[in-house]
């Protein structure tokens, strides 16, 4: 009795065993043919095939693991075209007669579609994030198809692919919505879902790049603005740290550079004292420090110049006022024999030198 | 098409396959993989950031993705064979460059959030240049479509210059508008009325060119526009604006005016189109290739069969192709708003000493030009232009309109001899500013663009001095010139500096026999 016991509990066990490893082959070997078919519409190198059928798998096995469903498609991939191609060409016909015209261009809302598919397929894989209802998932699993692959054509699968069945009459009862309309619809749902994917967006859209590429490419015709690409430069100059900290107004630095007992005045190679790159760049505080520190007002670079001259030239008019309650000297000519008055295009009374120069 | 497989390959591996499963299995493969593994370290990485700061990072990231997953999509069409000679070797380059970095992000398992985001810099850099290059031979197919000289007609000197296409009998030209999208109207915009001009203006200083980094926007003034739009014997239905029907709103305009412009010895009536411009909210309606269109059909209704017209993009197929220069006249300002940089071995002090200029015109007898100089500017410019292969033919009536001075649009000066009281030299700018955008203090850029310039007696280096030292006098920030005609032999003595744009010149219908160089060109488009 025992032993019959035993070899019936034996059979079952085989039974359901055999079964599962058959399902799995099943499974494994029909996604296996579905991706190839998509990579051979894409290359027939044997490496990237490799590459393809191994996430493939992969893939498989995490499907086995959760139950959570995403608008995964590989169940429902029939044809031999690459799906997302011909969704994207979907979207072009329905609208006008030009389509022709540049081939590329897609509009704002196939972008923020194909973003916001992006963005759920990524929020799907986070297992952090929000869980999703499966309603919901299998309404915006519908709503995919429709946008990317139109109105269903595909057969009923078997009673027995529970999920695939879900999946399939979410996008049959949607019927013939046009694929606008679900792209619509999809973003609806996301952004009600993940208030923040929105924000996300938009602050994406104010991009620099963004905005570069769909200027490009919606208005291909006449003039150009143009800028400068040459950078004003000079070549042999050599200079220290504490220039370019009081170049950069990096008053932090420039102090430690002061209390670390890097000279005040020490001079670059064209003989300029960090005040007159402080002053040249306009960093108000940085010359304010160093005058704090004893910085030399009056020092005059290779061509005579002061820190006032170059105040005058850049018209930077509070620097200049600070350099000259400061003492800085009113009537020292450059070397071409100027005032830093003379430099200046405004007539600032208070940086006309006290020597008999008007006369 | 082993290249395209190989590039594709390349990128598929660049991305690796690694973590997640989670796939769209019809979705190419590689860049979700890679979605998923970024996202995977990215969600090791939230514990340490903000709930909306990562949410920030993801959809932005994931718009980079979205650039990727075009490329491919455009490289599957590629290879189903809609579009056969593409250049594929800079792709490679690009993709080869980018293996490298890609393969270091897979070793940097435990990325810190500022890892991630530089990361991300190579992808977005990669989707974005293999793009461009692709853009290149998409764009081709609307072009390709068009009576315009094609590229693989480049090499093919058998054919001849001339028309591409006979006239059609006017009686076959579609007598209807273009259809538009049911929300919008066509409209002629009569640029005499104040209240459609405002309408124009406004419309163009909001929406028209930009600049690459979106810090500048042309802003035509109204003046300007009149200028450029009513030559002698314009027609008012080229000027075409697109109005939403409910409000009225306008949203479209394009542009053509009708110009003799000689080819080799052919003298051509053609239509210059500029000025196409689609609201930025509407950018995705495809309104442009529609006006495109449209402007065609009504230059054809007035017996015309030839265009000209720039663009910044490279289309088939350019007559020649042009690099603007600029003049720093305010160089203090330029570099605040960074028109212009300044070097980190640079004084600003030396820059304006650089670019200092004298206060007054050197030539004796330069003055402006004035009504009664009309027919010797004529006789000037004609000779002049003869010795470019293509170039405007103007006659009185239309020097009179081009050249002859307007306040704030237009600025010409001759220079007369002092013995002979004749005009021996004149030059000529425009004036086109631009709009500043998000600066605190500058609003306005105020540009000079060079014109025509013409020298008999005076060295021109001289009288573009004189030029210079002029528009600085009238408050210019910046002198701007291409590089046609003479213009090369001032640039570089003058310190114009090279820019970042490109001009290139297209003919529409016409075919010449080989590219010109910039110099060969006497043609300036506004």
């Amino acid at each position: 009795m025992s032993d019959w016991q035993q070899y019936a509990q034996s059979i079952v066990f085989g039974l359901i065993f055999s079964f599962l490893l058959a399902k799995l082959f099943s499974i494994i070997f029909s996604f296996r043919d579905q991706n190839l078919r998509i990579t051979r519409a894409n290359s027939d190198e044997d490496q990237s095939y490799q590459i393809l059928s191994e996430s493939g798998s992969e893939s498989v096995h995490d499907e086995k693991k959760s139950g959570a469903e995403f608008p995964r498609d590989h169940n429902t991939s029939d044809e031999e075209e690459p799906l997302v191609v011909q969704g994207q060409e979907n979207t072009w016909t329905s609208s006008d007669t030009d389509d022709d015209w540049e081939g590329v261009e897609s509009t704002e809302l196939d972008e923020a579609f194909s973003a916001a598919t992006a963005f759920v397929a990524a929020t799907a894989a986070d297992r952090s994030s929000q869980k999703v209802s499966t309603d919901l998932q299998l309404q915006l699993y519908g709503l995919y198809k429709i946008a990317t692959e139109g109105p269903c054509t595909t057969p009923q699968p078997s009673a027995l692919k529970m999920t695939a069945r879900a999946k399939w009459n979410a996008w049959q009862k949607l019927g013939a919505m046009p694929p606008e309309e679900a792209m619509v619809k999809y973003l609806d749902i996301i952004t009600e879902l993940y208030p923040t994917w929105v924000s996300g967006s938009t602050s994406k859209r104010k991009d620099g790049n963004d905005n570069e590429r769909s200027s490009k490419d919606t208005r291909p015709m006449g003039p150009v603005f143009s800028s400068l690409i040459h950078e004003e430069e000079s070549d042999e100059l050599k200079l220290d740290a504490i220039h370019a900290f009081a170049r950069e107004g990096d008053t932090k630095n420039l102090l430690k550079c002061v209390e670390g007992g890097v000279p005040v005045d020490i001079k670059d190679s064209e003989g300029r004292t960090p005040l007159h790159w402080a002053v040249d760049r306009g960093h108000i505080e940085a010359a304010e420090l160093l005058l704090s520190r004893n910085a030399d007002v009056n020092l005059k670079d290779n061509e005579g110049q002061t820190a006032l001259h170059y105040a005058a030239v850049c018209e930077r008019e509070s620097i200049a006022e600070l350099l000259v309650k400061r003492n800085a000297a009113k009537d020292v000519k450059d070397d071409d024999g100027n005032y830093p008055s003379d430099l200046c295009e405004s007539k600032w009374p208070w940086i006309q030198p006290q020597v008999p120069s008007l006369e | 098409m082993t290249s395209l497989n190989f590039i594709l390959q390349n990128i598929i591996l660049c991305l690796d396959v690694d973590s997640c499963g989670y796939i769209l299995s019809d979705l190419p493969l590689g860049l979700y993989s890679a979605a998923c593994r970024r996202l995977s370290s990215a969600s090791r990485c939230k514990q340490s950031i903000t709930g909306l700061d990562i949410s920030d990072r993801l959809s932005k990231f994931l718009s980079s993705q979205t650039n990727l997953y075009r490329l491919i999509l455009r490289g599957k069409k590629l290879i189903r064979g809609k579009v056969d000679a593409v250049d594929f070797d800079s792709m490679i380059r690009i993709s080869m460059a980018n293996n490298g970095s890609a393969n270091d992000d897979t070793t940097n398992q435990n990325s810190s959030p500022s890892d991630l985001l530089k990361n991300e810099a190579p992808i977005d850099e990669l989707s974005r240049e293999i793009q461009e290059t692709l853009s290149v031979s998409q764009r081709h197919k609307f072009w390709e479509t068009q009576p315009v000289g094609q590229f693989k007609d480049l090499r093919d000197s058998t054919l001849p210059e001339g028309p591409i296409e006979p006239p059609t009998p006017l009686s076959e030209v579609k007598q209807e508008p273009y259809n538009l999208p049911t929300p919008y109207e066509w409209v002629t915009c009569d640029i005499n009325s104040e209240e459609t001009c405002l309408e124009v203006y406004n419309l163009l200083s909001n929406n028209y060119v930009e600049d690459d980094e979106n810090m500048f926007r042309f802003n035509y003034s109204k003046e300007f526009l009149r200028w450029a739009l009513h030559p002698p014997g314009y027609f008012k239905t080229w000027h075409i604006g697109v109005r939403v029907k409910t409000s009225k709103k306008l949203v479209a305009f394009i542009t053509g005016i009708p110009a003799k412009i000689r080819v080799n010895k052919d003298i051509v009536t053609m239509a210059e189109v500029n000025f196409l411009c689609v609201h930025k909210k509407l950018r995705s309606k495809r309104l442009a290739p529609v006006m495109i269109k449209e402007v065609t059909r009504r230059v054809h209704l007035e017996n015309i069969w030839q265009a000209a017209y720039t663009a910044g993009v490279v289309l088939p197929t350019p007559i020649t192709s042009c690099q603007y220069w600029h003049r720093s006249l305010n160089p203090k300002k330029l570099i605040d708003v960074g028109f212009s940089r300044l070097g980190p071995r640079m004084t600003m002090s030396r820059t304006m000493k650089l670019y200092k200029l004298p206060d007054s015109p050197l030539t004796p007898g330069f003055r402006k030009m004035e009504l009664r100089d009309v027919p010797s500017v004529t006789r000037l410019l004609k000779a002049y232009l003869l010795q470019f292969i293509v170039a405007p033919d103007f006659d009185e009536i239309d020097v009179e309109h081009w050249i002859v001075p307007k306040e704030g649009v237009v600025d010409s000066f001759v220079v007369e001899s002092q013995e002979t009281h004749e005009v021996t030299d004149f030059c000529s700018f425009y004036s086109l500013p631009s709009s500043i955008l998000g600066h605190p203090n500058h609003t306005n850029l105020k540009a000079a663009y060079s014109y025509y310039n013409v020298v008999t007696k005076t060295p021109l280096v001289q009288l573009m001095n004189d030029a210079l030292i002029v528009a600085k006098q009238m408050d210019f920030d910046v002198f701007n010139a291409l590089d046609v005609m003479h213009n090369e032999g001032f640039l570089k003595e003058l310190k114009y500096g090279p820019g970042d744009g490109k001009l290139h010149y297209y003919l529409y219908n016409y075919r010449i026999k080989s590219m010109l160089k910039s110099s060969e060109l006497g043609l300036v488009l506004l």
